[in-house]
């Protein structure tokens, strides 16, 4: 090599910063808070995406779940099952507990379904921790949960729909393990996805027989006696019961009614979803970039 | 070295292709058995190499070759199959610029996201928003929607956000190929401003001459290996005989000839053209006309140009070209900047061309030569050689540089006083 390659190459002194932006952080936020940062300001995006463009905005996340009400209730609480229930179950307010606790579980695992594959773009480019991506889709959905929970509560308490008492505070734990199961089932499903897009079908079908098998549109009651049990035996029936009797109605059963010990089998299903959830993300999580 | 900053040991990185719709259940039940309907792509092949601190490396190769692949596994995008990755420090998370950007967002939102992904938080990001937005020159744009900006605003936008990442290494793909020429002279201060701050960078890139101007040390990688890895003149010499030697493959043989020149060509030469005017033979002579590949400065030097019309009548012009590998063009003397232009020539007819340096300019180093042919008004090429030759020149005076330039020095000092030769004063 000549020496002229590196003649040039001399120490020009300490150089003014090009830009302000290259200044170095006095500290970092530890590990943890940078990712539910990363979490938070993900799913706050997708909330303000999810109705952007639209002209109403954030006002969809209340009327859609309040149209299907409508329509629910004239179909089932007016037509089909006038009669088969007592003014003291309060039909009517069972239906709006119970669909805006479904709207939730079927809008949640249907973000987090896609939340990992339609996030291809970001996944292949940077390095942060795959789960987030979940987390920030179901947490998304957790908001218009806020919402409309907050809304249905007001209203609720103000046209004396529900029968209060310490019981209705129980509806909190309930809704906390509404999220734990979804989030158990979206990490799942999330995963899997990313592989065989045919979930996507799948899920469909299964949130329909779901719907049915956790008696969102008609009373549990209804349900034949010897199938309750197994009926509650089904996580997302057993919190919208629950919910239903802490909130609305001293005549409803609580799930222990039904099950007595058996009652820990939802939980233990909400726990194993978690469980099998994390490990099957986990394990397949670590190719995702490759897979999309 | 100290103890490396990141470490590649023995890694590769195999994809499995999937040639048909792999993707749906409806393929694994009709195809149960037959699981191998993949391509298997070895994308990288038992890669090692240590990076130390503040090393500004450059990793280059043809399209495929895996260098991105291998950066992916550098910042864990990627998990190698076998062998292990060891990054020490704050590694900067993402590798290419815009990462999560969202068309229907702000500029100022978009910020606020990708500075989410940079690990910044909001109290963070809203101390810099200015500043962010003014390096990218999109102040009075802050609120306007991203899908409405030029590719180039959000190019300037997502290099702005970039420079956020306070990390101890930073790894780059390919982040120079936007913006346009000003915006690229800021970002290249940027660089200047890691490499003065002795931070550990990767950057991939095709541009040999900013891998060059900045690396330390350039690795060159080609289908998935690692084939050579030293200092940046060295390897983009090869990367380039490299290129030179596939498109050859690839397309017969560029360099043809058969006859003289045959023999005359280098590893990187290239040869374009039409040929209605062809370069049959380039001779580098002396004086004398003997012919020489080497030089001392100062010595006239003749480039005989022969060649043949196949079908043109008319005029044409000769340019010889002067390079290094580095510097493509030194100089490039035509006949069309002369005072009298060739004469037309008729088709069939041979003839020679020839160009006299009185006195070679150049100082002490390689240079490379290149031919070519033009019709008269230098925008149709008939026929052009790159590198055709390789010759050394020699600068008995040892000076540095690459041209001997004709200048004078003069001195003259204020007030009263010299010293003779003896050191008395006169």
């Amino acid at each position: 090599m000549t020496t002229l390659d590196t003649a040039f190459v001399t120490d020009e002194g300490s150089r003014p910063l090009p830009s302000p932006l290259l200044e170095r952080w006095p500290e970092h936020p530890s590990g943890l808070r940078q990712q539910l940062n990363l979490t938070r300001e993900l799913a706050i995006t997708a909330f303000k995406l999810k109705y952007a463009g639209s002209a109403l905005g954030y006002v969809w996340s209340l009327a859609k779940p309040l149209m299907l009400y409508g329509m629910m209730y004239l179909v089932f609480a007016i037509f089909l099952l006038r009669g088969k229930t007592t003014p003291l179950e309060n039909f009517p307010a069972q239906l709006l507990v119970g669909i805006v606790i479904w709207f939730f579980f079927n809008e949640a695992t249907h973000a987090a379904l896609t939340s990992v594959a339609s996030n291809a773009d970001m996944l292949r480019k940077a390095y942060f921790p795959r789960w987030i991506l979940v987390v920030a889709a179901i947490a998304s959905s957790t908001m218009t949960l806020a919402i409309n929970m907050s809304l249905i509560l007001v209203l609720g308490f103000a046209f004396h729909w529900y029968h209060v008492g310490w019981q209705s505070l129980l509806i909190v734990p309930l809704l906390v393990e509404m999220c734990l199961l979804t989030l158990g089932v979206g990490l799942f499903l999330a995963a899997i996805y990313t592989y065989y897009r045919d979930l996507g079908h799948i899920w469909d079908v299964l949130l329909q027989f779901l719907f049915y098998a956790s008696a969102v549109i008609f009373p549990f009651k209804l349900i034949p006696l010897r199938f309750q049990s197994l009926i509650a035996l089904n996580p997302t029936a057993q919190i919208i019961e629950d919910a239903r009797r802490a909130l609305v109605s001293p005549v409803l059963p609580w799930s222990t009614t039904v099950l007595h010990a058996r009652v820990v089998v939802p939980l233990a299903l909400v726990v194993l979803s978690l469980a099998a959830g994390a490990w099957v993300f986990s394990r397949l999580g670590a190719h995702f970039g490759e897979r999309l | 070295m100290s103890e490396p900053v990141i470490s590649v040991d023995h890694v590769s990185k195999r994809f499995r292709v999937p040639l048909d719709h792999g993707h749906t259940l409806q393929y694994r039940f009709s195809h149960p058995v037959s699981s191998s309907r993949y391509r298997e792509l070895q994308a990288v092949n038992d890669v090692s190499f240590d990076i130390g601190e503040g090393d500004f490396i450059g990793i280059t190769g043809p399209n495929g070759c895996g260098k991105s692949t291998l950066l992916k596994m550098i910042s864990r995008i990627f998990a190698p199959d076998t062998g292990s990755v060891m990054v020490r420090g704050r590694v900067s998370p993402f590798i290419e610029l815009g990462v999560g950007f969202k068309g229907e967002l702000s500029a100022r939102e978009n910020v606020f996201l990708a500075g989410a992904v940079l690990g910044l938080t909001r109290a963070q990001l809203a101390t810099k928003l200015d500043d962010v937005l003014e390096f990218a020159e999109l102040t009075e744009f802050a609120d306007q929607k991203l899908k409405n900006f030029s590719s180039g605003m959000s190019a300037r936008l997502a290099f702005s956000v970039a420079m956020l990442a306070d990390a101890d290494v930073l790894l780059l793909d390919e982040v120079l190929a936007v913006g346009d020429a000003r915006f690229r002279e800021k970002c290249l201060n940027v660089f200047d401003y890691y490499k003065q701050e002795k931070r550990t960078v990767v950057l991939v890139s095709h541009d040999l001459a900013t891998l060059e101007l900045y690396c330390d040390r350039v690795l060159l990688m080609q289908r998935g290996h690692l084939i050579a890895d030293g200092l940046p003149q060295d390897v983009t010499a090869q990367y380039r005989r490299l290129v030179s030697k596939m498109s050859e493959t690839g397309r017969g043989s560029p360099a043809s000839g058969s006859g003289p020149l045959a023999r005359k060509v280098t590893a990187t030469t290239r040869r374009w053209g039409t040929r209605e005017v062809e370069i049959t033979d380039v001779r580098l002579l002396d004086d004398n006309g003997n012919e020489r590949d080497s030089f001392l400065t100062g010595e006239p030097l003749v480039v005989q140009v022969d060649y043949k019309s196949n079908g043109l009548n008319g005029r044409f012009t000769c340019s010889v070209g002067f390079g290094r590998s580095s510097v493509p063009l030194l100089a490039a003397p035509r006949t069309s900047w002369a005072p009298d232009p060739l004469p037309p020539v008729r088709s069939g007819a041979a003839g020679t061309v020839t160009y006299r340096l009185p006195a070679v300019g150049f100082l002490g180093a390689s240079y490379l030569l290149s031919v070519s042919l033009y019709d008269e008004r230098n925008n149709h090429m008939y026929d052009a050689i790159q590198n055709v030759m390789e010759f050394r020149v020699t600068d008995v005076r040892g000076r540095v540089g690459w041209l001997a330039l004709d200048g004078e020095w003069s001195h003259k000092q204020a007030g009263a006083g010299t010293l003779d030769d003896s050191g008395a004063v006169a």
